[in-house]
């Protein structure tokens, strides 16, 4: 597993997941806003289940 | 093609066992504490059984969980709120799309997905089509009725994600179907075992169209039922297709929960997403070795609207002998796949029949069609046993011979002398979606 930085790709996905989660509570209530940020935050659970879950695992 | 490009995510299929297990007791933690939080259903059951999440300290304590079926399913979805009832996990307007189990043993169980968990659905998906070789440059053809029932449509999604071009064949009929996949050239199928086989005989007989040579079908998603499982059944299949069939397993409680990579060497269990465990039907001991069959518990890690925990499915699997496949992954393989129900499974003549046994002995036996019917039913204290085969129209050997045939492998595989009935080909019941080959009427006489 050596070549995969699991730890470096589960702070990004981190740093993701608080602009998107940021996103979403300075939008005002804009639907189109708010609806695509739950969108994107559905696929950065996706790689949450990839990958940052296994931090500490190996 | 580098050996990390089979894998979907490289580093969870080829996790070592001894990292999986603790990945798997680290996600059952999560998933339980998430139902006793959220699910009054969850909370009951676990708070009568004495037990709280934090009693979970490993592996082996799994099994201090109650577990579930499909019947407490019901009943919880008797209540509040409508009609999820009292499993749902989240707040109801996060629900975005309604399914629903097929139906098949009784009522339907409703299901609700979240955007998050329909996410989830279609990565699972995305792990067994990669694994068969779906890639980008696949154009791939859905058969099936886009409706309530969830059959293929996270594979739909999954197809998209990985990057294929998916074209849904729902509305069109069987013959528009498949000249829809003959002008598009679509390269890869999903369907059940049992229209796979149908929709290769109606493009031979009413289209004049030989799937293996006059399309362009290579890789074939088989699911839905047991059949790319059968030895018998998947060889037909893919001599007709003139492609590679692979078999996967899933349900509408439980998501998409194994699949067969190009070693064809047995099920894998789709173990970054799910802990599989395999009780004795009758003690309901656990079988940790290969050797015994047993019925199949499931827990789904990481789908939260309806959490699927400790799940008696009822299907009937075994572990394969060897624990490292060629392909690399470290998920443990099922040896045969799904080979049958707990509750299919029926007593006949003092003897234990798995339908899928027949279903093994036709299809392994070329002179004969790929339908056929099973009655049982009572004959005073007596069970009577009759099987409904159909003979090729081009068989070359009598109806003495392959009858003397049919005999004696039914007798080997399963045990039992059955009443057979030869009819023309192509006069038994074709089935679109599951069949209902096996018909019990002992009860109701």
């Amino acid at each position: 597993m050596g070549k995969y930085n699991i730890e470096d790709m589960a702070q990004k996905i981190e740093t993701l997941k608080q602009t998107a989660t940021e996103l979403k509570r300075i939008s005002g209530g804009i639907q189109a806003v708010d609806r695509n940020v739950d969108r994107i935050l559905a696929s950065i659970k996706m790689l949450e289940i990839n990958i940052s879950d296994l931090v500490g695992t190996i | 093609m580098k050996p990390d490009e089979q894998y979907w995510n490289p580093i969870l299929e080829t996790l070592p066992r001894q990292k999986l297990q603790q990945f798997h007791l680290k996600k059952f933690k999560q998933i339980l504490a998430w139902a006793y939080e959220n699910s009054p259903f969850y909370r009951r059951l676990y708070k009568e059984a004495g037990l709280e999440p934090g009693d979970i300290k490993t592996l082996d304590d799994v099994r201090k969980v109650p577990k579930t079926e499909k019947s407490m399913l019901r009943e919880a979805q008797r209540r509040e709120p409508y009609p999820y009832g009292t499993i749902l996990s989240v707040p109801l307007e996060q629900v975005t799309e309604y399914r629903q189990t097929s139906g098949t043993t009784g009522q339907p169980v409703y299901h609700p997905e979240t955007w998050q968990d329909w996410e989830w659905s279609a990565e699972s998906w995305a792990y067994a089509l990669y694994a068969y070789g779906y890639r980008d440059y696949d154009r791939v053809f859905l058969p099936f009725g886009y409706s309530v029932n969830i059959a293929f449509w996270a594979g739909h999604y999954a197809a998209e994600k990985i990057g294929c071009e998916v074209i849904p064949g729902g509305v069109l009929d069987t013959e528009a179907r498949i000249l829809k996949m003959q002008e598009l050239k679509a390269t890869a199928l999903m369907a059940t075992p049992t229209y796979i086989l149908g929709m290769a005989d109606v493009a031979r007989k009413r289209l004049g169209i030989d799937p293996a040579k006059d399309l362009y079908i290579r890789k074939i998603t088989a699911a839905g039922e047991p059949g790319a499982c059968i030895p018998g059944t998947k060889k037909r299949m893919e001599e007709a297709w003139g492609a590679k069939v692979y078999d996967q397993v899933g349900a509408t409680e439980i998501g998409h929960w194994g699949f067969e990579c190009q070693a064809q060497a047995g099920l894998h269990v789709l173990e970054a997403f799910h802990l599989v465990e395999i009780e004795d039907i009758e003690t309901g001991t656990t079988i940790t070795e290969p050797g015994k069959k047993g019925s199949m518990v499931v827990t789904t890690f990481d789908r939260f609207a309806h959490p699927c925990i400790r799940f008696d499915s009822k299907d009937i699997i075994e572990w394969n002998p060897e624990e490292k496949c060629e392909c690399g992954r470290t998920f443990r393989r099922l040896k045969g796949g799904v080979v049958g129900r707990a509750d299919d499974i029926t007593k006949v003549k003092g003897v234990l029949l798995a339908p899928t046994a027949i279903e093994e002995v036709v299809r392994s036996i070329p002179e004969l069609g790929d339908e056929y019917e099973v009655a049982v039913i009572k004959k005073g204290d007596i069970d009577d046993i009759t099987l409904k085969v159909e003979l090729m129209p081009d068989a070359k050997p009598g109806v003495e011979a392959v009858e003397a045939k049919l005999v004696q492998q039914l007798r080997l595989k399963t045990g039992l002398r059955y009443n057979l009935e030869f009819h023309d080909y192509g006069t038994l019941p074709r089935y679109d979606v599951k069949s209902k080959r096996f018909k019990d009427l002992r009860r109701k006489e």
